[in-house]
């Protein structure tokens, strides 16, 4: 098999294994608790820097995979140790990269206990994130999507809020019960398929429509719950508020995209007819997660919790996006899913800025912020409003695409018109205003009443430096998305392809249709 | 492969390839010897003798093993590569059961006996290992059972091991009487202890001949189905494992196992072969009802030693998915499960010994809390091994359960490893309970650490494994295909 890696050296694995590597270092050589924050920063920045080359060295005219590299693993069930990133893939890599930095400086001073144990905890779970994004074979894939539960589950136990055993636990069993039933898919297809886990020969190979379906299911389980999508979102409003502060923003922005990622990876091309079939379904299940979701956030009372819910109905977009099947609103998801992880990631930092000096994440308790930190104020006014997907936001772009990608989507292929879809989900626009507005009102606005609110101080220089690169990338996207949508287009289109190409017979598909569904119904 | 017997016997061809055995027989009763002779606080030097043996059985069993069916004593005794992996794999539980002996019996009376009976507790799984009939099977398994009932009891001031060895005495012997029972049924109907040639002529019986093959399979089943701890037939698994010293509760949650778990799997794939529509539903019955029972009553368990006790019914109900596939991959499975298991039990079951606060056991969940601020090193190993029991990968105990699951997917019981995979996930709640109350809990009762080399090599020695096979498994599952070549 031919590989297509342009730098001709093995960078993805560098990415994955130089975070463990540094974990290793830092668990059996150094002591000191800041000996061991600068090694952590050390390694998440030298693996950043390596993550670049990708973006640099991307070839943006082909939708093929990239960055390959191959050996075999696990010979005795044919498992391969194969990586490679196309467009869709590639951004989340970086992303994880920047954000593991700022994750790991945000912890410099909030984090006092087991120093060692949390930074060893971070860099692990970076490995497993980049090996999510960078899989090419489906066992790889569910190795490292299973492996980032242990470090995220230490990382909320030990280092979370009043309520975190009840929250990790949650977050444990409730994603290992929906991704367990994965494997089992993921197992079936490797027999039916012909004893294969690539993930570019399950793409190619012609499912049934019955296999599509169950495989669907057991798939939509999985990912689901990662997304979250509407109804199996409530581990995540728990594990968020419980979380420590970087711990939220490693969720929001990265771990959250895993669900939506494996809908692009999987669902979508390996199950076209699944995928088409379904697509009414998870259309109604992102609406709900959109207005219902935005709904419930705007009672919410925990700062956090708040966040938490918007982060879901963003979400929906993204899902939203993903099942109309056409290139504008699939670019609209990615361009969401990226935009999500400045944004959401932000906002939980600014609660975090704000927690580590009142330690209380009560909008109740705040109010007249304003007065005492202005600088502070204006950053967080600046991501508000990027979270209401402000004109001149990279919110703005990825909520635009993909709204403008549904109202054009084939009305055939859906249960209403997709007219009126794309109009319900606009609702969400005034929505997140309200949500976000009342709550910056509410914790910034006003005079400074309470004498805790009176003794913040504002924003130090490393706390500024958290914010300012995802302010930069923010509005670069916002106003100059083209970079960006050049990276996706190839892929997207290739995807878009991939998803409305059928994999049976139109013949056969009816019969077999109607029997999926009389083995459903009865 | 039988040898018309004349009389007087001639004598047996290749008697080599019994020489572990010989070895354990002999040594077995030169230990019984010298704990009468050597002093009391010299009595260290007859565990490590009992040690040496059972390395010296398997480095000759290593000498004389091949790639082929090889029989003496008339054809009664079998080594094939499958028998010579599942011996290995009990003298390693074997050893690793005495390492951690070594320090936690040695105020008891008799010390040196408790060496022998393990040495006889292994001879006598090693010869159901080889067994390829029914008599030999017998008379290993109660060698081996007998030995057991005596070490589980060993504490014989402590109520709860005197009780727990009764307990686990009256259910064994019922056990075995349902499987002799059920013996006769078959050989009633074939006239045979050899497996194949039973085999051959059950899968011959006419309609008249079919009530008693399947009621003496019935209760052959039933009887092995005690002897593997497979739920209905569970009940003395908990109080056993509670209360057996800690490091023959090691023992007996592996090396047993895998001597019933061997003669299982040859007893359904050469004696009913022919029947397999009619035993699948039952194994499957077995399967999914140890499952549940495994993993949800381990959940309700206060005592660690019982919960281990229920996960080891979990494991076994996993395990048998791997036999209702009954196919090459199916049987592999069952193997690579088992040696992944020897090492995550012996390395957890270390580290229950090393907790100690003066002379009481730290064997309650609660004794656990804040561990890993105290011993960071053993928390961060024990948390690696429950993740790994969880079936989380990148530890060993991912890679068992994917076997597992595999073979019953690639024969199309999707339903069964669809529940294999639900009750892993429920069964997941109680290992990471573990991590929680090491990691997140603060110290409740603090605990001068038993440490000793031996257990400190273990529970290394072990993590490391779990680890290693959980980042490249490939050799073990190599190894183990290896071993099962030529059985199917």
């Amino acid at each position: 098999m031919e590989l297509y890696n342009v730098l001709d050296f093995p960078i993805l694995s560098l990415a994955i294994f130089l975070p463990t590597l540094g974990a290793l270092i830092i668990w059996l050589f150094i002591k000191n608790d800041n000996m061991v924050r600068w090694a952590a920063l050390l390694t998440s920045v030298a693996t950043f820097i390596v993550t670049l080359p990708l973006l640099f060295s991307f070839d943006k005219t082909t939708s093929h995979m990239q960055f390959e590299e191959f050996h075999p693993w696990i010979s005795a069930v044919n498992i391969n140790y194969h990586l490679g990133v196309d467009g869709i893939s590639m951004p989340f890599i970086v992303l994880t990269g920047l954000l593991i930095i700022i994750c790991i400086a945000s912890a410099w001073k909030c984090i006092q206990t087991r120093v060692k144990d949390y930074m060893i905890s971070f860099l692990i779970l970076e490995t497993t994130l980049i090996g999510v994004f960078s899989a090419l074979d489906v066992m790889l894939f569910y190795f490292f999507w299973e492996a980032l539960l242990i470090p995220m589950y230490l990382m909320i136990g030990v280092w979370g809020g009043k309520n975190r055993v009840y929250a990790t636990l949650k977050f444990f069993l409730y994603t290992l019960a929906g991704s367990v039933l994965m494997l089992v898919a993921l197992l079936a297809m490797y027999f039916e398929a012909g004893h294969t886990f690539s993930m570019l020969d399950l793409m190619n190979y012609k499912f049934s429509f019955q296999w599509q379906f169950w495989i669907f299911i057991a798939f939509f389980i999985a990912f689901a719950v990662k997304v979250p999508m509407w109804p199996v979102h409530t581990w995540l409003p728990d594990a968020h508020t419980e979380a420590p502060t970087a711990g939220s923003v490693i969720l929001a922005g990265i771990l959250l995209k895993m669900g939506a990622y494996g809908y692009l990876r999987f669902s979508l091309p390996m199950l076209p007819d699944a995928s088409q079939y379904f697509a009414p379904m998870m259309i109604g299940l992102s609406l709900v997660a959109i207005v219902y979701i935005s709904l419930v956030a705007m009672m919410q009372r925990d700062m956090k919790r708040l966040i938490a819910y918007s982060s879901i109905a963003h979400m929906g977009f993204v899902t939203l996006g993903t099942f109309v099947f056409t290139q504008q609103a699939l670019e609209g998801a990615v361009i969401n899913m990226i935009s999500h992880g400045f944004v959401a990631a932000a906002m939980f930092l600014c609660v975090g800025v704000m927690y580590d000096r009142l330690h209380t994440r009560e909008i109740s308790d705040y109010g007249g912020v304003v007065n005492v930190m202005p600088v502070f104020a204006v950053i967080m006014l600046f991501f508000s409003m990027a979270n209401i997907a402000l004109p001149g936001s990279s919110a703005f772009i990825g909520e635009i695409m993909v709204l403008i990608g549904t109202f054009a989507a084939d009305p055939a292929e859906l249960v209403i018109s997709a007219k009126w879809i794309a109009i319900v989900a606009t609702i969400s626009v005034v929505l997140s205003a309200c949500y976000t507005l009342w709550m910056y009102k509410r914790v910034i606005m006003g005079d400074a009443i309470k004498d805790s609110v009176k003794s913040m101080s504002d924003i130090t220089l490393r706390e500024f430096s958290l914010f300012a690169p995802l302010i930069i990338l923010t509005i670069w996207v916002g106003f100059y998305p083209l970079p960006v949508l050049d990276l996706l287009h190839e892929s997207v289109a290739h995807l878009v392809e991939q998803a409305t190409t059928s994999k049976i017979d139109t013949a056969v598909a009816v019969i077999e249709h109607s029997t999926a569904l009389n083995a459903v119904t009865h | 492969m039988m040898t018309e017997v004349a009389f007087p016997f001639p004598f047996p061809q290749h008697l080599e390839l019994i020489l572990p055995e010989i070895i354990l027989a002999v040594m077995g009763m030169v230990t019984l010897l010298m704990s009468v002779f050597v002093s009391k606080s010299r009595q260290n030097i007859v565990a490590w003798t009992a040690i040496l043996s059972a390395i010296a059985a398997a480095v000759t069993l290593l000498s004389i093993s091949g790639s082929e069916h090889q029989y003496t004593f008339y054809g009664y005794f079998l080594l094939d590569p499958l028998a010579t992996y599942a011996k290995l794999l009990m003298i390693v539980a074997t050893v690793f059961g005495m390492l951690l002996s070594l320090n936690y019996v040695k105020d008891l009376a008799n010390v040196g006996e408790y060496y022998t009976l393990m040495l006889f507790a292994l001879l006598g799984m090693l010869l159901m290992a080889s067994a390829n009939n029914f008599v030999v099977m017998y008379l290993g398994l109660e060698l081996m059972a007998l030995s057991v009932y005596v070490l589980v009891g060993y504490q014989r001031d402590v109520l709860r091991s005197t009780e727990a060895s009764l307990k686990y005495f009256i259910l064994g012997a019922l056990s075995s009487c349902m499987l002799l029972y059920g013996l006769t049924f078959l050989y009633g109907t074939t006239g045979s202890f050899f497996f194949a040639e039973m085999g051959n002529i059950i899968s011959g019986t006419g309609e008249n001949e079919r009530l008693a093959v399947l009621t003496g399979m019935l209760f052959v089943l039933a009887g092995l189905a005690f002897k593997v701890s497979v739920a209905p037939f569970h009940m003395w698994t908990p109080d056993a494992y509670e209360g057996a010293p800690t490091p023959i509760t090691a023992f007996m949650s592996v090396a047993p196992k895998v001597a019933g778990l061997i003669v299982f799997m040859r007893i359904v794939e050469e004696v009913f072969q022919s029947l397999q529509s009619e035993y699948t539903p039952i194994l499957i019955f077995f399967a999914v009802l140890s499952m549940a029972v495994g993993n949800l009553a381990a959940i309700v368990q206060r005592n660690i030693k019982r919960m281990l006790a229920y996960s080891t019914i979990g494991h076994v109900g996993f395990i048998l998915l791997g036999m209702i596939a009954g196919t090459m991959q199916g049987y592999t499975s069952i193997m690579i499960y088992m040696t992944i298991y020897l090492f995550m039990t012996m390395g957890v079951f270390a580290i229950i010994i090393m907790m100690r606060r003066d002379n009481i056991q730290g064997e309650l969940l609660d004794d656990f809390a804040g561990l890993s601020k105290v011993r960071p090193g053993y928390a961060l190993a024990m948390g690696l091994l429950m993740f790994s029991m969880a079936g989380i990968p990148f530890l060993g105990g991912f890679w068992a359960k994917y076997a597992v699951f595999m073979a019953a997917v690639e024969q199309g019981h999707i339903v069964l490893a669809t529940l294999g995979v639900l009750f892993s996930a429920i069964g997941a709640f109680y290992y990471i309970r573990i991590v929680k109350y090491m990691y997140f809990d603060e110290e409740r009762v603090s605990f001068n650490f038993a440490k000793s080399v031996p257990l400190q090599v273990t529970v290394v020695f072990s993590t490391l494994v779990v680890v290693a096979i959980g980042l490249y498994p490939d050799p073990v599952m190599q190894i183990c295909k290896l071993a099962l070549a030529g059985f199917v």
